[in-house]
């Protein structure tokens, strides 16, 4: 009887022991904490990181209309010209706007659709471009800080659609047709690499749908202006004070 | 004998036991570092992101008071001179056109939430699995003449790429998450219409889930891009500049 209840007595009140400090442990943690995972903690870390770089970019834009000011303020003591000052914000906004002609280095991107026969038996629908590739791939190419797109000579905008309607796609109310020839001007590695990396749509298109795309970098490529629709009917600026 | 085999098993339990938390213990210290509990890393984090949450406020209202004051400069010495006016006032309708003013008006809001999660089939997707679909309403907007658009307030501009980061999608740099809420300036019927359209965009939304409200509204505002965008690639062509 001693010999074998002793042991199990032991055992027990160990077992109580460990008990009572793990449900120790866990209570005094309870009021610092609602459940955390390690995953929610990499959010935060990227949301902060997210932050820092839209600061920077505040700061960055801060900076330059502090610039701006100095300059106007001279207009006041005579060194500078209204007009001169005027014209030169004209000249930047116009040319940020798309409504002038650039040229730059860039690439060159030619879309076709597939055009071998039964490559996909019934599944046609995969070898034609849509509208939504071209999107994509613009998406991309914006993505790797693409300075002026334009598809088949169509400056495009923040206010461009891209649509499909039957056999052609619409830029900036024109109809184009295939091949689609998408220029874009901005550090031809960059861009490059957002058309040809192997996790990008790009690679997706040409490998898995086998459409037909092809990049080439340009040392000189010519975009030229945009010349859809743009006047302002229904939006104003808002007024402070107003 | 009997008495043999309980203790061996207790033993090997315990055993079991001790390495099942050395490992525990092990890959805790691996994942978040050692010595910080996962907890007190969190709260270190939210306090970080406040604090860049508060400076990035700070540095938004900085930069509206630096704006207002150009404002005030360019009208007040535009105002001394018809041919500085007229200068001034194309380059508000650049400067919109760009995207660097808040503009208000007319238009539609389409708010897009996350499908709840499929008991029955335990799928679960968030719109940032679908930037084809916030692509294609854009495109969809445009080609409804939108004049201004903004996705959770960030302005939709020529170089805005929508990019997924994770669970969250990145917009201009920034992180948003759902829902996700389009606003458009321009007539309300129109752009109603083109979203609305049978097996349109809303359509395609609500057979994939998501929870859908578009509404037309009298006045919607849409911010300025917050972002300093300069050419470095993409220079004017000199014939076509005056």
């Amino acid at each position: 009887m001693n010999n074998t209840n002793k042991p199990n007595i032991i055992i027990l009140i160990f077992s109580i022991l460990l008990g009572i400090f793990m449900a120790g442990q866990f209570k005094l943690n309870i009021p610092t904490l609602t459940p955390v995972t390690l995953k929610s903690i990499q959010m935060t870390k990227n949301e902060i990181i997210a932050l820092n770089n839209e600061i920077e970019d505040l700061n960055k834009l801060l900076q330059e209309k502090e610039e701006q000011i100095n300059i106007l303020e001279k207009i006041t003591s005579g060194d500078e010209n209204i007009i001169d000052v005027l014209n030169n914000e004209l000249k930047k906004y116009k040319n940020l706007a798309g409504f002038l002609e650039v040229e730059g280095p860039g690439i060159i991107i030619m879309m076709q659709d597939n055009m071998a026969e039964g490559a996909f038996g019934e599944e046609f629908e995969l070898d034609i471009i849509h509208d939504i590739d071209v999107l994509r791939i613009i998406n991309d190419l914006r993505g790797a800080g693409a300075e002026a797109i334009s598809v088949n000579g169509q400056r495009v905008l923040a206010i461009s659609e891209i649509k499909c309607g039957g056999p052609i796609i619409r830029v900036n109310g024109k109809s184009l047709g295939a091949p689609f020839v998408i220029k874009a001007i901005g550090d031809p590695k960059l861009l490059t690499a957002a058309i040809n990396a192997p996790t990008t749509y790009g690679y997706a298109l040409k490998h898995i749908d086998q459409v037909y795309i092809e990049s080439t970098t340009k040392d000189n490529i010519k975009i030229p202006a945009y010349n859809g629709r743009f006047n302002f009917r229904y939006a104003k600026p808002i007024r402070e004070g107003d | 004998m009997k008495k043999s085999n309980g203790k061996i098993a207790i033993t090997m339990v315990s055993l079991f036991l001790g390495i099942i938390l050395a490992i525990q213990f092990k890959t805790v210290n691996k994942t978040v570092g050692e010595g910080v509990l996962p907890t007190q890393r969190a709260q270190q984090l939210a306090i970080e992101l406040k604090k860049a949450q508060e400076e990035r406020d700070a540095a938004l209202k900085a930069l509206a008071e630096v704006e207002e004051k150009i404002k005030l400069y360019e009208k007040g010495e535009a105002e001394n001179n018809v041919y500085a006016e007229n200068l001034y006032k194309d380059l508000e309708k650049y400067r919109m056109l760009a995207g660097y003013v808040d503009l208000e008006g007319p238009g539609i809001v389409l708010e897009i939430h996350d499908p709840p999660a499929d008991i029955q089939f335990g799928i679960e997707y968030s719109i940032a699995d679908d930037l084809d679909l916030i692509l294609q309403t854009i495109s969809v907007l445009n080609a409804a003449e939108a004049e201004a658009i903004s996705i959770n307030d960030q302005r939709y501009t020529a170089f805005t790429e929508i990019e997924k980061a994770g669970n969250h999608i990145e917009i201009n740099g920034v992180s948003i998450g759902a829902p996700i809420i389009i606003k458009a300036i321009g007539d309300p019927e129109t752009l109603e219409s083109a979203l609305a359209i049978k097996r349109g965009i809303v359509w395609t939304l609500e057979y994939y889930d998501y929870n859908v409200h578009l509404t037309k509204e009298k006045n919607v505002q849409v911010p300025k891009y917050r972002k300093l965008k300069e050419f470095i690639y993409a220079k004017p062509v000199e014939e076509e500049s005056n």
